[in-house]
Formats: structure tokens, C-alpha cells, sequence
């Protein structure tokens, strides 16, 4: 029972990847299964979670239920691919330094969703924080130290004192 | 799990091999944002064509256009994109409300307004606003080697749950929607305690023009009280032409109950629908009045 | 309130109170941390399950063989694969069904090369079936006419309980008021953020590794070797990160034997994870409990007595849920000071999911009760209701009835800090004076407390754990500790006190992941003891290798070990900070010595605390804690809508460790009682899960965590290490019942069946409209099921 394949190239982390790929196959799927990328996780599959959620041409989306061959000339970014060999970046150091990490396992989708809530966002209010990810779900932390975390980068960025690292 | 019977992918950037496609033997499976499509054929709710057919690419087909008198929105504009459009915010922000409230980031920055309409939900937070705009669909084809077009009223698109009026040919190129005349005001009420990832329970959107203290060309639309999205006519004939004072807007609640045909799922009761549909009309009107 | 350090210059600064890195944060922020989930073994299978879908039915017929011949299956089980592997804590469980009692029995298991042909294969198993009549309450469960579930538990009946002191009748007739509800705490289920997943892999010499996410490690080979007829001694049991457990992973569960059972058969290693809709179907549940609860008191604000009669839906088999009242008889007869207790329980078999333990166990749902009734006792009695919650409060050094020796009690400092900080009592009589005043929106406050073990529970033989620690040449520490790291921080908890007692950097620690062929024993993660348990064996470890060290010092170089401690990795003087050796040096002249030593300790920590025993009456933790939640709410009278402005938290924590983690504990777990409390619901109808997914069934989003002030009480617990007491569970168990309390403060509306969902409050506040304005007598008004 194969589903026809096809072939995408597409731009992966800062690099050119080519691969075939099953036409109903997930992103969640291929980069998990196919690429050996595990930092973005399935917890639901359904776009509700938002656990797998990546960036795709500078917008943020459900890897689950983005179609694999729509990664075709695009560029996509998964959590693997933001800390420098350095250091990590502000948001994952954030992460670490507001506790807003317990089990972890939602935290890739988090951050991932978080970076755009920091950039350009003066005035960053902890409404506009908590309604940034209400599609991301945790079972841990209650949310607080995750929005500390994100409103502490934002207030950095927007006093221009901005950490290091790839963006 | 369905069997997976695609045969062929295409991504084309131009309309009509889409089109083409749509016309060839055993049909196409059309992709846009994937948000729908995913998780129902993932379910086995809904099988797959010959043909997955990606419409993302295709020039011209997304961003929002203001022609003078009509605006159009191509299919594949992202609920983003109508979230964050300068010129929906200024012509038309009942639209750009429901936008406001639709699921999460990740899904808005995906889901496109041509994909959502196609996918029918009694509960599809964009229709009511689209509705009391007086929005068409473009539906387009390909008929004796051309592009054939022709446009259907929303509020006669849906016919049930998931099935729409758009044969299995045509694909929803467009939603347009005549330009607001001055002093038309809108306002957009879904319900929740979360302020957007929710499937509506109920969702009612208003459109009219106010004018010294009477309501004219009034539009009500509701969600999620019927089996498609509707134009709740009992409350717009409460409404029309009437003085918004209070008598008219106990009587514009009243004929609520008449429209709203709410039924009793997993979510919420049919009792719970009526009430809170009351409740909203109620609200939106008071709003309306009191500005 | 720190409890740092001397003033004294040299001082040393204490990790004690600070706010400390989880160690494993950065590798999670990463994307690097490989879960459980993430797990691939080199030629490992995909396994996937078939459920019976059907609640209560024969099996007449399974054919597997057009399964077994699909290519690219290894393996397809069914339950005569799995016939007298008898597990569960009544042994009334198998890993592969003979009958099907519940939607979510396992009839059969496919090992395949790839998830899609497993699942392929499962459509191809034939299975027929004679549906039989279902029992879906256990009201219906326990009537003389109802279906059999089990051959060997007749009537249904399963486990009960009772407890009883003093004189109920004399009680009663002594009282002045009585409040007489029952309440029906609701199915909720644990959502993890990772599924269930368990990979199981057989050696030569047929040993089983097993990588769960059990919380268990110890305890869980000897619960899983009966489902496999193995030895304990035979199953390895290995750790990796998890994504969440909150007392899900607390007992052994099909899939877990059924991964086995397919390595086993196919000398391959096997991985078995669960989508998110077959993780909301087959994992356990929180138990749902009906319970007929009565507390009185005389007119001066005086409690007289509490009884609580609790009738238990089993669910089809017998996990940790129909246990809770053993701890449901504890919040019965210890919260607040109560004279005169009565308790009984009863579990019935039904064809419905069956429940585990859940953080919170038994007493989330006590709670639920116990604290709405003090809400309603507290208008009924000549005293200020704050007045009334103090007066009944216990204080340090008292006894419950069932013998839990409060020996720190903060119960009175939390209810007036509490109290205090949110200016409850004059918001109280505010809120409650404005509910008939015109206005859609109608502000309330409500306050709740409980007492929860804060020191273990000596429900097995032992609640002890064991702890190996070496210090290596370079003065780099290794912990092996019997503790599990779930999330909940006790990696952090763990480095930090090794941190302290030996002055070494964080980053020098290092803690093994938890692997039952190395790491010692460890009852497991539950009753919010593993700060308590491990803290205290962590600590006795660390100061045996420092007594080493400093012994070895005083060998080496003549000073007096009593006057040498260690701080920023050396040896110093206590008297004035001098340094005398750099610590690793010191290491590494000990080592190569004439008589050589390596600093290599182990300890084994058992608390202080009494079996439970069948009587009920025994001091079963090492410690108690209470907390007091105030929450502020807005309520939307025409919606129904409840929104939580605010919660002002103030719990007992002993002492705090580690700040953030603690902080963050808290926050979690209000978070998952505010779920309990507003929104999260599992609709079983006929045995049926209607809402299997996250759409349907609501966890708190961020957008709804109200803020959270926190006041950490200090009682300085002198069991718990540096005085500090467990902490995780009370945050759960207390915030549902204060937005309850709250909820009638702003509407003189009371909700008996949680969730407090907008719905239900609309339309109770209709009925008691309807009521009110209706000519008769006011009736008694119960809050409306959805």
C-alpha cells in the first residue's frame, strides 16, 4: 500500500536538505523518522498542542499537520536548529534560568513559538504572552515561568540589549 | 487509516493545470494548509483522490484585494494574513474578530480562508462574519479550454455538515464581499472561556448600519445552532428598520430561539446553545446601541 | 522567611532557599534530550494493540491469520498468548483478554517493521464477538440482577474500607448544624505530554530489559513479573526522560506486558507508543467517587464530627484508585480538628475505564467535599467564618484520630496569612451582600485548605531509599540515587544538597538516570515524598563522604576533622574560612596513600513512620503539611463563565530547597486542579470515552493561569532534610474547592459535581432564578449535571 513518493528540497536549520518523501507523510513525521530530528515531539498529532510546532518561512505552524512535500523550496527551522555549538539561544537560556522547564517535553513547541513574540514587540504585555501561545499546552509548569521567561527576552530585545546567538 | 489511493502529487503555481486537474479521471484531493485535510484523512473520516493536489503555490491566489467597490480575498489567504490585513481592519473588522479567535497562531499562520469555508463546519468561525458582510464565492473550472467562474452567495454555499455546493470540479478561488457603505458597523461573539482554541459552541456575528437610532440592512449570522452557518432571518426581520431600543432588542432575542436550531453534543447542550445564542444577541446589540 | 546562615563574615553562602538550575533544562530547551518517546534501538519492531471498542462482550472468535501472514509482521498475540498471567494488585488483570470488559481491553498485539504495517495488520484480525448487558454505574454494578464482570468477584464487590472513632450518634445529636451533600468528583485523566511508551527487549539469556516510564522501578519488577511468569530478579528495569507521569506510571498497565510478550515471541526488541486518542481511552483515569459526606458542629463554630460514606466506581479492573480511601479517611478525619469520624468505602466492578493513582490521590476528591462543607458551616454559626476555620484548626504537636501526629503544624499561620494577603474576610461579606444586586458580572472569593502527607506514606513494607555516591580524583561527585526524575525536579533537589554538603560546583554533579541493575532501592515517586525521601538520603550520603574526607584530612595533615568543613571545593577551617587543601588534591593523596581510599558511600534511608495496617490508626508519614488557597473570581451570570483573577497560595513547606523548582510545583499543580476544577471532563457514556482528544477535553490553556501569589510557610520540619516537607499534591487538591467556595460567595450558587464548566454555572443560576422567583419555599438546591 505505498503512497506515490516525490522529491523535496528544501532548506533545513541554515542547510540544503533533498530527500523523497511518501505525499501524505507529515513534517512532524519525516523529521522525526527521516531526518532524525526528535526535538520536535508528537503529543496529539491533531494540531491542538502544539508540541510540534516549527517555522516555516518565518511563521510558526503545526508540524503535524503540514503536508511533508509542502516543505518544498521553503525554509524551515526546527529547535535543533537554534542554539549556536557556543551557546544556546536567549530563549532556550531563559527557559533554563526561569525553571520554565520540568519534564521538557513541550518545551521545544513553546520556545519555538515564543521567538516571534519577542522580536519587535515593545509594549510585550503578559496578555499578549499568554494569548502568543495559547495553542501550546503544558502539563508541568501552570504557564507562569514560561511567560516569565518569554516577557524577560522580550523586555531585553526592546531595551536593545539583545543576548548573542543565531536567530 | 484509509488506503492511500494518490497516484500523483502536483504543487502547480499556476491556476489552470489546477484546474485541469480537477477535470482529470478519479478527481484531486485539494491541499492548501493541510489543517483540516490532515487530521480527517489521519481519522479516516475522509479518503484521498487519485490526485493531491497542492493549490499553495499558485500565483495570485492569496492576499486581499480592495477593488473600490468590492474587496476580494484570494483562497488561500492564511486566517493570518485576514487576522493582520490593514485593510480588513479599516473596511471590515467583524471579519478580522473572528480572525482574532480563530484556534491558535500555529493554525492561523496555515489554515486558509478558502479551506475553511470548503471544509463546511456548523461551527466555522469565519462564516458568520462573512455572512453579515453579504460575502459570495468564486468557485472556478475548467470548461472548453478556459477558466469558467461563477459566484454563489455564502449563505446559499453550505448544504450540510462538511458538504458544500462547489462540485467536485470547481475549486473556491475567491471570497468577495461588497464594500460596506458608511456607518455599517459589525460586531463578531463566540463563546468560551479560552479566547480562541475552541471549537465555537456558538458564535453569532452582526452587521448593519446604524442610522439616527434605526437599524437598516441588518445582517445576523450564527454558528454552531444548525447544521451549517446561517443568516438568522427571524432576528433580522426584529431588527429591520426598527429603532434599537430595548422593546426591539427583547423582541431581536426572542426570535433568536426560532433561528437557532442547536442540538445537544458533546460539547455543549442544546439548551446551553439557545441560551447563550439569546445572550449574544443580546450583547452585540446592547454594544451596538450603546457606542 | 530565609533560614540562611550566621551573620558571620565568613559565612559560608547557602544553596538552601536559592533558586537553582534543573540540570537536565538545557539539553530539554535544545531539542537534544532523547525521551522515551524518542527512543530507537538498532532492529527494533512497532507494536500497536487492537481494543475491543465495546465495553462488556464474549469473545467468540479471533482469527489472526491473514495479520500474521501480512509482510513485515513478526508477531500477532492474543489472549490465549497471555492465559494464567495473572497481575494487578487483585490479580484480576492480563496483559491480552479473554473477555472484554472495558472499551480499552487488549484483544490483540501485532510486532511489525513499521507502524503503518502494524496497523495495517490490526484490520486484518477478525474478531467476533457476542456483546454482552454493560454496567456503567456502580449503583447498577452493586444490585443483586447486575451482569457479572468477574468470575471470581461476586456482586461486583470490590475493595472497601471503613474507619471509625468516637460516638456518631452522640456526635450528631450534640450539633447544632449539619451539612448533609453528596458530592461526585469526576473522571480526569493525566494528559501527559509524552504517550505511553514502553520498549522491551529480551538477552540470550531470556532477562528483560524494560524501558518504562514507570515512577516505580522497584516495586514494578515484582508488579510486572507475574504478567509475564517471569522472576522479578529477571526484569531490568531502565528510566529514560519522560514527558510528564503525575502518578499515571504508578502500577504496571497492558501494554507494558504486551510489548514483552511481542519481544519475547520475536527475539527482537519492541516499541509500543500510544497515539493521543488511545492514551486518553487506555490509560487510567483519576477515580471518580459519589460520596455522601456530613459534617457538624455546635452554634459557637465548634466541629463535632465528620462522616463520609463513599461509593467507588472500580471500573473494570482493580489499579491504585479504588485504594484512595486510604487517603480519603485522612483528609475524613484530619482535616481540621475533628472529634468524632466515620468512614467507609466501597468499590463496585463496572464496564467503564478503570483508575490509577493521580496527584492529589483520593484527597482532591476529599477535599472537594470537605472544604465546601466548612464554606457552608462557616455562614451558619455565630462566629466570622475566617474565626471559624481558625478555631477549628490544629496546632503543632496534635493528633488525628487515626493517629497522624502533626508535630509542625502551620494550618493557623496559613490561614491568616492567607487570609490577610487577600483581605478575605471583608471581601467575603462584600462579594456575598452585592449577589442580588443588579450587575452581569459578580465577583466572589473562596477559601480552602487541606492536609496532605508531606513525609511519605508507609503503605508498603518499607518507604525507605537508598543512595551511592563516590567522589573521584578530580573531586567530581557521582549520585546514584534510588529516586526517579519524572519532570517534578528532583534532579535539581538532589544536585543542590550535594552541592551544599560537599562545596562543589553544581556542574560537578553528576545524577544517573534511574536503572534497576545499577541504582539502588526506591519506592517511587507518590504521596509527595521524593524531596523528603531522597533529600534525607542524599544528605546522609553527602555527609558520610564528607565525614570520609575530613577524616582523611586529618590523617593527611594533622588538622582536627571537627575543625575542617568543606566550601568552594576545598577543605577550610570553620573558625576562619582559611583554605587548607584544594579538595581534589586531597582526594588523590588519599587515594594514593600508603593505605589507599576512594570515597565510595552508600546509605539506605528509611523514614520514621508506621506501617498503615489494617486498622487505619498509625502515624503512616513522616510528616504533614497543609495549604490554604484563596481564589478571586469573576463570574459571567449569563455565560456562566468563570474567570480566576487571582489565587493567593500560602502552604507549609517546611523549608524551602530549591526555590524555582518548588515555585514551579506549585504553579503545575494548580494548574492541573484548575482543570479539574473548570474544565477538564471525561464524558463516558455507556463506557464510551466521548471527548478522546484535546479539543474536546480542556486542559487550562495559558491565557487561562490566573496570577499566583505564593507565601511559603517555613515550619521547619525536623524529619524532613534542612526541615523542608513534601509539597507537590496539595496545590492540586486545594484550588478546586476554593473556586467553589467562591463561585457561591458571588452567587449564593453551589456546585456538587465538578467541572465547573459554563454551562453547568449558567444553568444553575437560571434554576435558582426560576426558583426564587417560583411561589414556593426554597428547595434545595443541587448544582445541574451537564
Amino acid at each position: 500500500m505505498m503512497s506515490v513518493e516525490t522529491e523535496i528540497r528544501f532548506m533545513l536549520n541554515g542547510r540544503e536538505v533533498a530527500l523523497t518523501v511518501p505525499v501524505t507523510m507529515k513534517t512532524l513525521a519525516m523529521l522525526r523518522e527521516r531526518l532524525d530530528l526528535t526535538g520536535t515531539k508528537y503529543a496529539c498529532g491533531e494540531g491542538e498542542c502544539g508540541a510540534c510546532t516549527i517555522e516555516v518561512d518565518g511563521r510558526t505552524v503545526n508540524s503535524c499537520l503540514m503536508y511533508a512535500v509542502d516543505c518544498d523550496g521553503r525554509q524551515v527551522t526546527t529547535i535543533e536548529g537554534l542554539r549556536t555549538p557556543q551557546a544556546l539561544h536567549p530563549l532556550q537560556q531563559a527557559f533554563v534560568d526561569h525553571g520554565a522547564v520540568q519534564c521538557g517535553y513541550c518545551t521545544p513547541g513553546m520556545i519555538m513559538q515564543a521567538r516571534h513574540l519577542i522580536e519587535n514587540r515593545p509594549g510585550l504585555t503578559r496578555e499578549d504572552v499568554q494569548r502568543g501561545l495559547e495553542g501550546n499546552l503544558c502539563r508541568c509548569t501552570g504557564y507562569t515561568k514560561v511567560l516569565d521567561a518569554v516577557q524577560d527576552v522580550a523586555a531585553q530585545r526592546a531595551a536593545g540589549c539583545a543576548g548573542a546567538g543565531a536567530d | 487509516m484509509t488506503t492511500q489511493a494518490i497516484e500523483r502529487y502536483l504543487a502547480p503555481t499556476q491556476l489552470e493545470p489546477a484546474l485541469v486537474a480537477l477535470t482529470q479521471p478519479g478527481g484531486a484531493t485539494v491541499l492548501a494548509g493541510g489543517t483540516d485535510l490532515a487530521p480527517q484523512t489521519e481519522a479516516g473520516v475522509r479518503a484521498y483522490r487519485a490526485a493531491l493536489l497542492n493549490i499553495r503555490r499558485i500565483e495570485g491566489l492569496a492576499g486581499i484585494t480592495d477593488t473600490g467597490n468590492e474587496i476580494r480575498i484570494g483562497a488561500t489567504t492564511t486566517i493570518t494574513e485576514v487576522r493582520r490585513s490593514p485593510v480588513l481592519a479599516e473596511i471590515a473588522p467583524v471579519l478580522v474578530a473572528a480572525a482574532e479567535r480563530f484556534a491558535s497562531d500555529q493554525i492561523r499562520n496555515a489554515a486558509t480562508l478558502g479551506g475553511n469555508l470548503c471544509n463546511a463546519s456548523p461551527a466555522g468561525d469565519m462564516s458568520p462574519p462573512l455572512l453579515v458582510l453579504d460575502a459570495e464565492v468564486e468557485l472556478s473550472r475548467w470548461r472548453d479550454e478556459a477558466v469558467h467562474t461563477r459566484r454563489v452567495p455564502l449563505a446559499q454555499f453550505f448544504l450540510a455538515p462538511g458538504k458544500t455546493v462547489r462540485e467536485p470540479e470547481e475549486l473556491l478561488t475567491a471570497v468577495v464581499f461588497p464594500r460596506p457603505g458608511a456607518g455599517f458597523t459589525g460586531r463578531f461573539r463566540k463563546a468560551g472561556p479560552r479566547p480562541a482554541l475552541e471549537i465555537s459552541t456558538v458564535s453569532v456575528a452582526l452587521g448593519a448600519r446604524l442610522q439616527a437610532g434605526v437599524l437598516h440592512e441588518v445582517r445576523v449570522a450564527m454558528g454552531s445552532v444548525a447544521p451549517t452557518p446561517l443568516r438568522a432571518r427571524h432576528v433580522e426581520r426584529a431588527l429591520e428598520g426598527r429603532a434599537l431600543d430595548a422593546a426591539t432588542i427583547a423582541a431581536a432575542v426572542e426570535a433568536a430561539g426560532e433561528d437557532a436550531r442547536p442540538i445537544d453534543d458533546v460539547r455543549a447542550s442544546a439548551w446551553y446553545r439557545g441560551h447563550l445564542v439569546r445572550v449574544f444577541v443580546e450583547e452585540v446589540l446592547n454594544d451596538v446601541r450603546g457606542n | 522567611m530565609d533560614k540562611t546562615a550566621t551573620a558571620s563574615p565568613n559565612a559560608p553562602k547557602t544553596l538552601i532557599g536559592q533558586r537553582v538550575k534543573k540540570p537536565d533544562a538545557p539539553d530539554k530547551a535544545a531539542g537534544k534530550t532523547r525521551y522515551i518517546n524518542d527512543m530507537v534501538l538498532p532492529q527494533m519492531l512497532t507494536a500497536k494493540v487492537l481494543f475491543a471498542r465495546r465495553p462488556h462482550a464474549r469473545i467468540v472468535r479471533i482469527d489472526t491469520t491473514a495479520a500474521a501472514k501480512l509482510p513485515g509482521v513478526h508477531a500477532v498475540l492474543t489472549g490465549a498468548d497471555a492465559a494464567g498471567l495473572h497481575f494487578g494488585f487483585v490479580r484480576d488483570n492480563v496483559p491480552l483478554k479473554d473477555k472484554v470488559r472495558c472499551e480499552h481491553d487488549a484483544i490483540a498485539a501485532v510486532a511489525a517493521e513499521t507502524e503503518e504495517i502494524a496497523q495495517q495488520a490490526l484490520a486484518l484480525i477478525e474478531v467476533e464477538y457476542e456483546d454482552l448487558p454493560g454496567v456503567f454505574t456502580p449503583e447498577d454494578g452493586a444490585r443483586e440482577d447486575a451482569p457479572q464482570i468477574h468470575d471470581n468477584f461476586p456482586g461486583n464487590r470490590s475493595l472497601h474500607f471503613a474507619f471509625k472513632h468516637g460516638d456518631l450518634a452522640a456526635a450528631e445529636a450534640a450539633s447544632d448544624v449539619i451539612v448533609d451533600n453528596v458530592f461526585r468528583p469526576h473522571y480526569v485523566t493525566h494528559c501527559c505530554m509524552g504517550t505511553s511508551c514502553a520498549i522491551a527487549d529480551f538477552d540470550h539469556k531470556g532477562k528483560l530489559t524494560i524501558w518504562t516510564q514507570t515512577q516505580y522501578p522497584y516495586n514494578y519488577k515484582m508488579d510486572l513479573a507475574p504478567a509475564l511468569g517471569m522472576h522479578p530478579g529477571d526484569i531490568r528495569v531502565i528510566q529514560p526522560p519522560v514527558g510528564g507521569a503525575f502518578g499515571s506510571k504508578l502500577d504496571v498497565y497492558p501494554y507494558e506486558p504486551i510489548a514483552a510478550l511481542l519481544a519475547k515471541k520475536t527475539g527482537r526488541p519492541v516499541k509500543l507508543t500510544y497515539t493521543r486518542e488511545e492514551e486518553f481511552r487506555a490509560s487510567p483515569t483519576r477515580q471518580s467517587a459519589i460520596i455522601h459526606m456530613r459534617t457538624g458542629c455546635t452554634r459557637d463554630g465548634t466541629l463535632t464530627f465528620r462522616s463520609a460514606d463513599v461509593l467507588l466506581d472500580n471500573g473494570a479492573y482493580t489499579s491504585w484508585g479504588p485504594t484512595i480511601p486510604v487517603i480519603m479517611m485522612r483528609t475524613t478525619s484530619g482535616h481540621y480538628r475533628v472529634p468524632v469520624v466515620d468512614f467507609k468505602a466501597q468499590a463496585i466492578y463496572t464496564n467503564n475505564p478503570y483508575a490509577g493513582s493521580f496527584r492529589g490521590y483520593g484527597n482532591v476528591q476529599t477535599t472537594w467535599a470537605t472544604a465546601q462543607q466548612m464554606d457552608m458551616l462557616a455562614d451558619q454559626v455565630d462566629i466570622e467564618p475566617l474565626a471559624f476555620h481558625l478555631k477549628n484548626a490544629q496546632l503543632s504537636g496534635e493528633t488525628t484520630p487515626q493517629k497522624s501526629f502533626l508535630r509542625e503544624c502551620a494550618l493557623v499561620e496559613c490561614l491568616q496569612t492567607a487570609a490577610a494577603a487577600s483581605d478575605y474576610s471583608r471581601k467575603r461579606k462584600e462579594y456575598a451582600a452585592l449577589r442580588d444586586a443588579p450587575g452581569r458580572y459578580k465577583k466572589g472569593i473562596g477559601l480552602a485548605s487541606s492536609i496532605h502527607n508531606a513525609g511519605g506514606a508507609k503503605i508498603h513494607k518499607s518507604d525507605g531509599i537508598g543512595t551511592i555516591l563516590k567522589v573521584d580524583d578530580y573531586a567530581r561527585v557521582t549520585v546514584i540515587s534510588g529516586a526517579s526524575e519524572i519532570g517534578q525536579g528532583i534532579d535539581a533537589v538532589i544536585t543542590l544538597i550535594v552541592a551544599e554538603e560537599l562545596g562543589v560546583p553544581l556542574e560537578h554533579i553528576t545524577l544517573v538516570n534511574n536503572d534497576s541493575d545499577i541504582a539502588p532501592w526506591d519506592v517511587g515517586v507518590h504521596a509527595s515524598r521524593t524531596t523528603f525521601i531522597a533529600g534525607n538520603g542524599t544528605r546522609r550520603a553527602a555527609r558520610k563522604a564528607k565525614a570520609q574526607i575530613l577524616a582523611g584530612a586529618e590523617k593527611l595533615l594533622g588538622e582536627p576533622a571537627a575543625d575542617l568543613t568543606l566550601r568552594e571545593g576545598a577543605v577550610v577551617r570553620v573558625q576562619d574560612g582559611k583554605e587548607i587543601i584544594k579538595l581534589e588534591r586531597l582526594l588523590r593523596q588519599m587515594h594514593f596513600q600508603a593505605e589507599p581510599e576512594l570515597v565510595m558511600v552508600t546509605d539506605y534511608y528509611e523514614p520514621k513512620s508506621e506501617p498503615e495496617g489494617a486498622a487505619h490508626s498509625s502515624d503512616h508519614s513522616a510528616a504533614y503539611a497543609h495549604a490554604v488557597h484563596i481564589a478571586e473570581i469573576t463570574v459571567d451570570t449569563l455565560t456562566g463563565e468563570i474567570k480566576v483573577d487571582k489565587v493567593t497560595v500560602a502552604q507549609d513547606v517546611g523549608r524551602v530547597i530549591n526555590r524555582m523548582g518548588l515555585e514551579g510545583q506549585i504553579e503545575g499543580g494548580l494548574a492541573i486542579g484548575l482543570g479539574y476544577a473548570l474544565s477538564e471532563d471525561m464524558r463516558i457514556e455507556q463506557g464510551h470515552l466521548r471527548n478522546a482528544c484535546f479539543r474536546d477535553y480542556k486542559l487550562i490553556t495559558a491565557p487561562e493561569m490566573p496570577p499566583v501569589e505564593m507565601h511559603l510557610i517555613e515550619s521547619d520540619c525536623a524529619e524532613g532534610p534542612y526541615g523542608a516537607k513534601g509539597i507537590s499534591e496539595l496545590p492540586t487538591i486545594v484550588i478546586a474547592p476554593a473556586i467553589a467556595n467562591a463561585l457561591t460567595n458571588a452567587t449564593g450558587v453551589r456546585i456538587f459535581t465538578p467541572p465547573m464548566t459554563p454551562e453547568k454555572v449558567a444553568r444553575a443560576i437560571v434554576e435558582q432564578r426560576r426558583q426564587a422567583s417560583a411561589p414556593q419555599a426554597a428547595a434545595q438546591l443541587e448544582g445541574a449535571t451537564a
